[in-house]
């Protein structure tokens, strides 16, 4: 593993009596897009504050570039940040935004000129037409791209984005996060993107921090995350879970209302005859029997959502809801409430959660 | 951050001093009527001045008057700018602005100039007449704050959804003016209220010029003639003037919020 | 055609007879003689030494307690707002500033009197526990800084009630912001938070110089004829005490209309130019 470019070590905050950061470590490596992701309250704004600057850590240290900057001043940190909304300074035109990190390190007036001509051509927006608005004069998602231009310009050696997609309209925010992600993967700027939304975090990050009550509960890909969760709640919080309850028996059997489950691997912690909580994603879910699935449960059809591509179909069987996505086929019209079904799914795809 | 608070605390504090010392020094002064001893004598001679309640009386009622006419003006006025000439805002907002710009003096000694009894409107031939004229200058000077509380009421009503309920239920323009749109703006029209109570009830230069037996011209004369009194006066208005800002803090509690000003 | 105008003619009849007649009245009669012919005596006349002096001491008082009332206020506002004090300071120091902005005119006098006069209570502080004589030191409550000291009285309070608001608007990404592309406090306040706050601090100063400009009470209450500022000399003038020629009477008033005019137009102006940045 190469030296990280930016390393966050024992890093803790409380506010009095409150403790919103305990203990939180991360290695970044240059050039990395890593998403914190979490409900809100969940400290992942704080830590990037801390990291910008803006809040002192009560313990811990924060390390970029090899230099310890945990007591610097922000202005000191050389970090460009991206908020939430409407952080362009309303007083100064596109190009004076672009160019304001530049001014104030006392760069000379034409190369101030030529990097904002840059950066609004790296943003798309062409400088003869927007260089001498003012904010109030752009949409939403364009002031956006001009803070992230703002940001960049000065060359900082680390990108924060605070939710900058959350203000905006969800097309809008599509395309947006497309972009910066392409602009970051040409520029190589490590960048750290404070989320709620688990869609956003899933498909631009190289790495996904999943924070919950102060703490990281899991670092990994995407695919890590959303296939292999490693708590409960990482289960619960990234894409729709289907949760069945059922009463251990031998041999990693599980009894689910009328069904059985054969669990490949046998729980090391629980006894039999102990509730268990197994996890499933609608996904991996089929209705009727399909080829090669090993576990079968009989259920009613409780409610069907229409969805456009796929049919969102809710089963109950047993004490439990399921959910499960199948494909919209012309042919064939939806199950309809009430029908009994059998529903099938592969003991493999069974998540056992404790 | 440290440093920033104790800037604040100093500005704070030097400016707390500046405004506390004034009060203190009169109330002070104010009970050292009897020498030796803190009494409450310089109150009890003001209150029992015969002038004093005259004046404070026809204060009152001139503020009352003040308001009445205020709100009968105001009111409908803003109401129907909002409704039906949103472009004549501007103009409205300028005019309500002028009292700010031109001196009170200024304009009585224009009203005393076209208004004397050879003109051809000679209000201040008659004790009544002049009284009208005072009321309609005091109305001039409360137009800013009267103007400004009621529009800002009205935004935070919808006017033209509430005009068209009222009418789709056969209601008429003064059925609609008096039971919907005024209880609506009822705490906007309370603030408005307060505020000119409070500018009418110490008003000097307008009564002192027309000549009418207000309570400023009364404070203005005990000045020049006692000691004490006058300390004990300004405890007394400082009271008022409070009051009168207390009550409108107090109504605004119940005033309805626009849609989307949270703060 | 709508008839719908209609509407607002009461008020604006009203405006027209209270308001704009009596000022037109003042302007027009200021450039008439007895006879009521067209003259420019009337205006000329304003320039000798005695009414120059009103003027210019009025100015210099009005500018003054503006200028202070402004600073001051705004420091205040901002220690409120942004400076870290507790949050609980805010309703009663706005409520107070309520109060004491209204709290003008004649009673404000006798509250100077009693503190800062030969006999107030801090006067007689500063001298017995401190040996400080500001009397002695030239101090007198009848005079420019004496009026000035009791015309922040209002002119703090009014600044804060303005300018809270617009404190209030200010948003912690801007600093924030600023900070972080590598601006000191300094260049944060001179670059975006003072541009944007400059509007409405030009405003704050146009109105409050009008508010001393055209102060009456409290400087008559204060001081009787003896500081002989314009809106005394005016009171003067209409009770018939000085002045002998009526005229000159306009003339003062429609001098006192001319400068605060200029006040605003100079506000006006500015505003316009420094605010090309709002909707």
């Amino acid at each position: 593993m190469p030296e990280p470019f930016l390393s966050i070590q024992h890093v803790r905050k409380s506010f009095g009596a409150t403790t919103v950061v305990q203990d939180f470590n991360l290695d970044v490596e240059a050039g990395e897009f890593i998403s914190f992701l979490g409900p809100s309250g969940c400290g992942k704004t704080t830590v990037l504050r801390m990291v910008a600057g803006f809040e002192e850590p009560s313990g811990g240290r924060i390390v970029i570039g090899g230099k310890d900057v945990t007591g610097l001043k922000p202005n000191q940190r050389n970090i460009g940040m991206v908020f939430q909304a409407y952080a362009l300074f309303p007083n100064l035109t596109v190009a004076q935004n672009i160019g304001f990190g530049l001014k104030v390190a006392g760069v000379a007036r034409a190369e101030i000129d030529s990097r904002v001509a840059e950066m609004l051509d790296i943003i798309k927006l062409p400088a003869s037409e927007f260089g001498a608005r003012y904010p109030y004069q752009l949409s939403g998602g364009q002031q956006q791209r001009i803070a992230l231009a703002r940001a960049l310009a000065p060359r900082p050696k680390v990108l924060l984005l605070d939710e900058p997609l959350s203000a905006l309209d969800a097309k809008v925010r599509v395309s947006l996060r497309e972009e910066i992600r392409s602009i970051q993967k040409k520029l190589g700027i490590t960048t750290i993107f404070v989320t709620h939304d688990q869609e956003e975090a899933l498909s631009i990050s190289d790495r996904i921090v999943v924070m919950y009550g102060g703490k990281a509960e899991q670092v990994g890909t995407a695919f890590e995350i959303y296939n292999r969760p490693a708590t409960r709640f990482v289960a619960g919080f990234v894409g729709t879970l289907n949760v069945l309850e059922g009463r251990l028996g031998n041999a990693g059997k599980v009894q689910v209302g009328s069904g059985e489950i054969v669990l490949r691997e046998e729980p090391a912690d629980v006894r039999s005859g102990d509730i268990v909580s197994l996890a499933l994603r609608p996904e991996a879910i089929a209705l009727g029997r399909r080829a090669g699935d090993d576990a079968v449960l009989a259920g009613e059809i409780a409610d069907v959502h229409f969805l456009g591509s796929v049919i969102r179909v809710r089963v109950r069987a047993g004490d439990s809801i399921v959910s499960l996505d199948t494909f919209n086929n012309p042919a064939t019209p939806p199950p309809r409430i009430g029908d009994k079904v059998e529903i099938s799914f592969s003991s493999g795809d069974v998540m056992l959660l404790n | 951050m440290k440093i920033n608070r104790f800037w604040s605390w100093l500005f704070f504090g030097v400016g707390a001093l500046y405004f506390v010392l004034p009060l203190i020094s009169t109330a002070e002064f104010s009970l050292k009527m009897r020498r030796g001893a803190y009494t409450p004598d310089a109150y009890w001679t003001v209150l029992a001045d015969p002038r004093f309640q005259q004046t404070f009386t026809y204060s009152v009622l001139m503020a009352l008057a003040t308001i009445a006419f205020g709100v009968l003006l105001v009111v409908p006025t803003a109401y129907w700018v909002r409704l039906k000439l949103p472009r004549w805002r501007p103009v409205l907002e300028f005019i309500t602005l002028l009292p700010l710009i031109i001196p009170p003096i200024v304009i009585v000694f224009g009203y005393i100039r076209l208004y004397n009894t050879s003109s051809w409107l000679p209000l201040t031939g008659s004790a009544m007449g002049t009284n009208l004229l005072l009321m309609f200058g005091y109305v001039i000077l409360s137009l800013p704050y009267m103007y400004r509380a009621v529009d800002t009421g009205l935004r935070a009503i919808d006017v033209a959804t509430l005009t068209e309920a009222a009418q789709s239920l056969g209601a008429g323009w003064v059925t609609i003016l008096t039971r919907v749109i005024l209880p609506n703006v009822a705490v906007a029209v309370l603030s408005g209220a307060f505020i000119t109570f409070a500018i009418v009830i110490g008003e000097f230069v307008m009564a002192a010029l027309l000549n009418r037996p207000s309570f400023g011209p009364y404070m203005q004369l005990l000045g020049a003639n006692r000691a004490y009194e006058p300390a004990a006066l300004a405890v007394i208005a400082f009271a008022i003037t409070w009051g009168c800002m207390a009550l409108i803090q107090f109504v605004s509690k119940f005033a309805p919020r626009a849609p989307g000003a949270q703060h | 055609m709508s008839l719908a105008w209609l509407g607002v003619m009461p008020f604006l009849l009203f405006a027209l007879l209270f308001l704009v007649l009596p000022t037109m009245q003042i302007i027009v009669g200021s450039f008439r003689n007895a006879a009521g012919e067209f003259t420019l005596d009337n205006i000329v006349n304003l320039f000798q030494p005695s009414i120059m002096a009103a003027y210019w001491i009025s100015i210099r008082i009005s500018v003054a307690s503006a200028l202070l009332g402004c600073l001051v206020g705004f420091l205040m506002a901002w220690a409120m707002v942004l400076g870290g004090l507790p949050g609980w300071l805010r309703s009663p120091l706005l409520t107070f500033s309520g109060v004491a902005s209204n709290f003008a005119g004649i009673p404000l006098a006798f509250a100077f009197l009693a503190t800062f006069g030969r006999l107030g209570l801090v006067t007689l502080i500063l001298r017995d526990w401190f040996g400080i004589n500001i009397y002695a030191m030239g101090f007198n409550i009848l005079s420019f800084g004496g009026l000035t000291l009791t015309y922040l009285f209002f002119q703090i309070p009014l600044t804060i009630l303005i300018m809270t608001p617009a404190l209030d608007g200010m948003r912690r990404e801007w600093r924030e912001a600023a900070s972080i592309l590598g601006a000191s406090p300094f260049q944060y306040w001179r670059m975006v938070a003072l541009p944007i706050l400059w509007p409405s601090l030009l405003g704050t100063f146009a109105l409050l110089f009008a508010n001393a400009f055209g102060a009456v009470a409290t400087a008559y209450a204060l001081t009787g004829s003896s500081l002989s500022i314009v809106p005394i000399l005016l009171f003067a003038q209409i009770r018939g005490d000085v002045l002998q020629d009526p005229h000159l009477g306009y003339a003062l008033a429609f001098g006192m209309i001319v400068i605060t005019g200029i006040a605003n137009f100079i506000y006006i102006w500015l505003r316009a130019r420094s605010e090309r940045w709002v909707k």
